[in-house]
């Protein structure tokens, strides 16, 4: 059932010694270092993986990292590879994928900077997608506790319509 | 003969039928649906909704405004003729609604926007939509 799956990881540890799992049919879990993404992204365009379908964050507050993860989908093999490389959650910078899939992960990069701080090198526009004047913290950090910053930038203690917001 | 003001004279002209341009953010126009729709059916009035807030006297707005759309927003206020009239229809634009404590919307839309009339209700009925519209008609009727 999953033999195109494994023949295709195999071909992946042997050439960039990295670990990863067939997760299902179609589905293949790849971790790597942060180092690697440049040259296996690389790699995998030119291997018929030319839809970057999406790049999320999970934030793991009590290790101190952000995982990022890379969605890759082939037309060719029908399998959808997801990439995930661990980065530091107080300076997280990791190289743009922008240099390999263009525009398409540009969006992802600018949307992910805003929500989540993460500095992408090499991504030359960074502006905010749709927070305009935004002067918090990057607000998906699982630390940002928004009820309080509310509190604080919009309701006034001591008026009276607004107390109750308080309790 | 009852002597008017001028500008009664002139609003007594302007206000015939209402003319309506629509700013609503999520589910702000659902909600105004049956309006348009046959049921209430607000053209009977000579309300209508048109396409640009050049042309409109009154500006219908709801739902929760972000710190992006409010900017939009105040410049639609800004290039409709005067007289003009803000509505604005449910609790998000009283309160926040249900999103009081969303980092990224704004909680009280008179703090942006001069509104005229709020209506409140999570969706307001059809019925105090046309309330708040006789109302306009009634002040004009009133001025001096």
């Amino acid at each position: 059932m999953v033999k195109k799956e494994t023949e295709f990881l195999k071909k992946l540890e042997t050439k960039f010694k990295v670990k990863g799992r067939v997760q299902k049919e179609r589905r293949i879990w790849l971790s790597i270092s942060k180092d690697k993404l440049i040259e296996i992204c690389k790699w995998m365009k030119e291997n018929g993986y030319v839809h970057l379908s999406a790049i999320s964050v999970t934030d793991w507050l009590k290790d101190g990292k952000y995982e990022l993860t890379y969605h890759l989908w082939s037309y060719d093999d029908k399998i959808l590879v997801t990439i995930k490389t661990k980065i530091s959650r107080n300076d997280p910078k990791i190289d743009s994928v922008t240099q390999i899939w263009g525009n398409n992960a540009q969006i992802h990069e600018r949307e992910l900077h805003e929500l989540f701080g993460v500095n992408f090198k090499g991504n030359n526009d960074l502006l905010p997608l749709f927070l305009e004047d935004w002067k918090g913290p990057a607000p998906f950090r699982k630390d940002f506790d928004w009820r309080d910053f509310v509190r604080k930038e919009f309701y006034d203690k001591k008026n009276e319509r607004e107390m109750v917001y308080f309790d | 003969m009852v002597k008017r003001s001028e500008k009664a004279t002139t609003m007594r002209k302007v206000i015939k039928a209402i003319w309506i341009f629509n700013w609503f953010n999520s589910c702000g126009f659902a909600e105004l649906v049956p309006l348009v729709g046959s049921r209430w059916d607000m053209e009977r009035f000579g309300m209508i909704i048109v396409g640009t807030p050049r042309h409109a006297d009154v500006l219908f707005i709801a739902g929760y405004q972000t710190h992006k759309s409010i900017e939009r927003a105040k410049r639609v206020y800004e290039q409709m003729a005067e007289p003009r009239v803000v509505i604005a229809l449910g609790s998000c634009t009283m309160t926040g609604g249900m999103y009081w404590d969303s980092y990224n919307t704004i909680k009280k839309l008179d703090d942006y926007l001069p509104v005229t009339m709020y209506i409140p209700g999570c969706p307001p009925r059809p019925e105090a939509v046309f309330e708040a519209c006789e109302k306009i008609f009634q002040h004009v009727k009133e001025l001096e």
